[in-house]
């Protein structure tokens, strides 16, 4: 008797952490089933080619080209990861090799809390000190352009790419460093030569993470990038990336407008789920590694 | 520490108030639009003349590619207040101090010169009903409570400027039946509000409310779909000449707007055009 109720509450037990572990697969399923379901009917009738590459966005024409948004997505994210990277590899190595315990207590709390800050928080901050001071410093017409974008993107993607980084640094195993040591090379030459080597997929995984959060990012970019639906014209101009084209005419669309829109998220997807495959397939090889 | 926290304070503010520089005529307009799909951008293209026909007969919005593009009336305000070149528009109920309103070819946009029909960027809410055709008893209530005292605050709580002045208070009567109102997507939620407010007095009538744009609404309204049609936008003739009969229920402004900074004052419809369709590049163009 006194077994049986053992055993019922360890199977109840065992169907909660069943459950938990399904919801994450469940929603992951649902959201795909949904983006197809809604996404694929619009391609019945638009060519996928078309939408692809077509340059011209008049929704309410039933003219629909993305070329510019995702030309836009991946501009912006590209100048946002190559600001990124060395700044936050950089702190990753300072944090983990040369700094001492007084500053890391600050550093450490510092990079989880720009990890914390809201998005919108990241505009505004974009819109009201970035935008009007880019447009003094380079006497532009407007502030709203590419390379405001990608600056706010770049400090949003530090904490995700500092933290990776610092946490491949620090799995680096004692005894290289030891070795280098003992084979007469300075503290910086080992650190340089040896232990950042041997992080490298750890550093390049916080890499494509931070490439991820970048490209997925709406409300910050909105506020900031102007979002004209046209072909890239520089970094001092304006553009409209993938996401907030979504965003942005979500609110009216309606019929073949609102399913046009779903598509551009059937196509965010897409580009999505390939930059994590990258990521797993980086971290697969460091795991055989 | 504390020392280096008022340092940097202190740097930021320096920073910041360094940008607020003077109006550069030579420098170019920056055009603020809303998004496609937006009804304040649809109204505004179609009375500046923005949206034209082009050669196969098809309305084009014409607004320039150069254009920021911001889906809201606040960020619009935002990022006009933020740039003293930037020219926007925003709802007349949605204007505030942060920037200028122009005057549109010399009438400052305000409700008495919209009422009054001098303001050119303004469009009326129309009720349109077939001349002849007597309205069910509730469809006529509804009206009647439409241009009443109640009604027309309800109007104006929505952002649209009310134009009967001493409307007479409405009195409830006991009616009931069934209420089709349909068209102007612009109109809807208006109409949405006052079918509430109305219900709230009378809660027998039903009152169904569909969209399909303003010439839907007509046309529905002539063969008898519905039995009050709403279109964002005067009769064309051709559809008075069928019979179509209008009743203005309110006024829809769009106020252009600038930083307090520009020296421009006013501009024509036509100089609307040219700018929004970059025709005009720098305010220097505009002779201002």
């Amino acid at each position: 008797m006194k077994n049986d109720r053992k055993y019922l509450s360890e199977n109840i037990m065992r169907g909660i952490f069943l459950f938990s572990a399904c919801v994450c697969i469940i929603a992951v399923a649902m959201i795909c089933i949904f983006l197809f379901a809604n996404g694929i009917p619009f391609f019945q009738k638009h060519s996928l080619w078309s939408f692809l590459t077509g340059q011209q966005w008049s929704p309410l024409r039933e003219i629909f080209g993305i070329m510019p948004m995702i030309i836009g997505s991946f501009y912006i994210t590209i100048g946002a990861v190559l600001l990124a990277s060395p700044i936050g590899i950089l702190t990753a190595v300072f944090m983990t090799y040369f700094s001492n315990n007084r500053i890391n207590r600050v550093m450490k709390p510092a990079v989880a809390l720009l990890a914390g800050i809201p998005s919108v928080v990241y505009g505004f901050f974009g819109m009201m000190l970035l935008v009007p001071l880019t447009k003094d410093l380079l006497n532009l017409s407007s502030g709203k352009c590419v390379l405001v974008a990608s600056v706010l993107l770049a400090i949003m993607v530090l904490p995700t790419i500092i933290q990776t980084s610092a946490a491949a640094l620090s799995a680096v195993p004692g005894n290289y460093y030891e070795g280098s040591l003992a084979l007469g090379a300075t503290h910086e030459y080992s650190v340089l030569h040896v232990l950042i080597p041997a992080a490298r997929p750890g550093i390049l995984s916080g890499v494509v993470l931070g490439i991820g959060r970048a490209i997925g990012e709406t409300t910050a970019v909105i506020m900031v990038a102007g979002n004209q639906a046209r072909m890239p014209q520089g970094i001092t101009k304006g553009i409209r990336t993938l996401t907030v084209n979504i965003m942005m005419e979500m609110g009216y669309a309606a019929d073949v407008h609102r399913d046009s829109l779903i598509a551009t998220g059937v196509v965010l997807f897409v580009i999505v789920l390939c930059i994590n495959s990258i990521f797993s397939y980086i971290n697969r090889r460091r795991v055989i590694q | 520490m504390k020392k280096h926290v008022a340092l940097f304070m202190a740097m930021v503010m320096m920073l910041t108030a360094g940008i607020a520089i003077a109006f550069n005529a030579d420098s170019e307009i920056v055009v603020v639009s809303r998004e496609e799909g937006s009804g304040t951008r649809a109204a505004f293209v179609e009375i500046t003349g923005v949206e034209a026909k082009n050669d196969k007969g098809e309305k084009v919005d014409n607004t320039t590619l150069d254009a920021e593009i911001q889906n809201a009336t606040s960020q619009v305000l935002v990022s006009v207040a933020g740039n003293e070149v930037a020219i926007g528009y925003v709802s007349l109920a949605a204007l505030n101090e942060t920037v200028k309103a122009l005057k549109v070819d010399g009438f400052e946009a305000n409700s008495e010169n919209i009422i009054a029909g001098d303001y050119p960027v303004a469009r009326p809410f129309n009720l349109v009903t077939k001349a002849g055709v007597e309205l069910s008893e509730a469809a006529a209530d509804f009206l009647a409570f439409i241009m009443s005292k109640e009604g027309q605050a309800v109007i104006n709580e929505n952002d649209a400027i009310a134009v009967v002045a001493d409307a007479p208070a409405f009195e409830a009567k006991d009616i009931e039946g069934k209420v089709v109102v349909g068209g102007s997507t612009s109109v809807e939620p208006i109409m949405g509000k006052l079918a509430e407010a109305y219900n709230a007095l009378n809660p027998k009538v039903e009152i169904e409310i569909q969209g399909g744009g303003s010439s839907t609404g007509v046309n529905q309204a002539l063969e008898g779909t519905f039995d009050i049609g709403m279109a964002s936008r005067k009769l064309k003739d051709s559809e008075v000449e069928k019979g179509a009969e209008n009743t203005v229920i309110a006024m829809d402004g769009i106020a252009v707007i600038v930083n307090p900074e520009n020296t421009c004052e006013d501009v024509s419809l036509e100089q609307l055009r040219q700018i929004f369709t970059g025709e005009v590049k720098t305010w220097a163009e505009l002779g201002k």
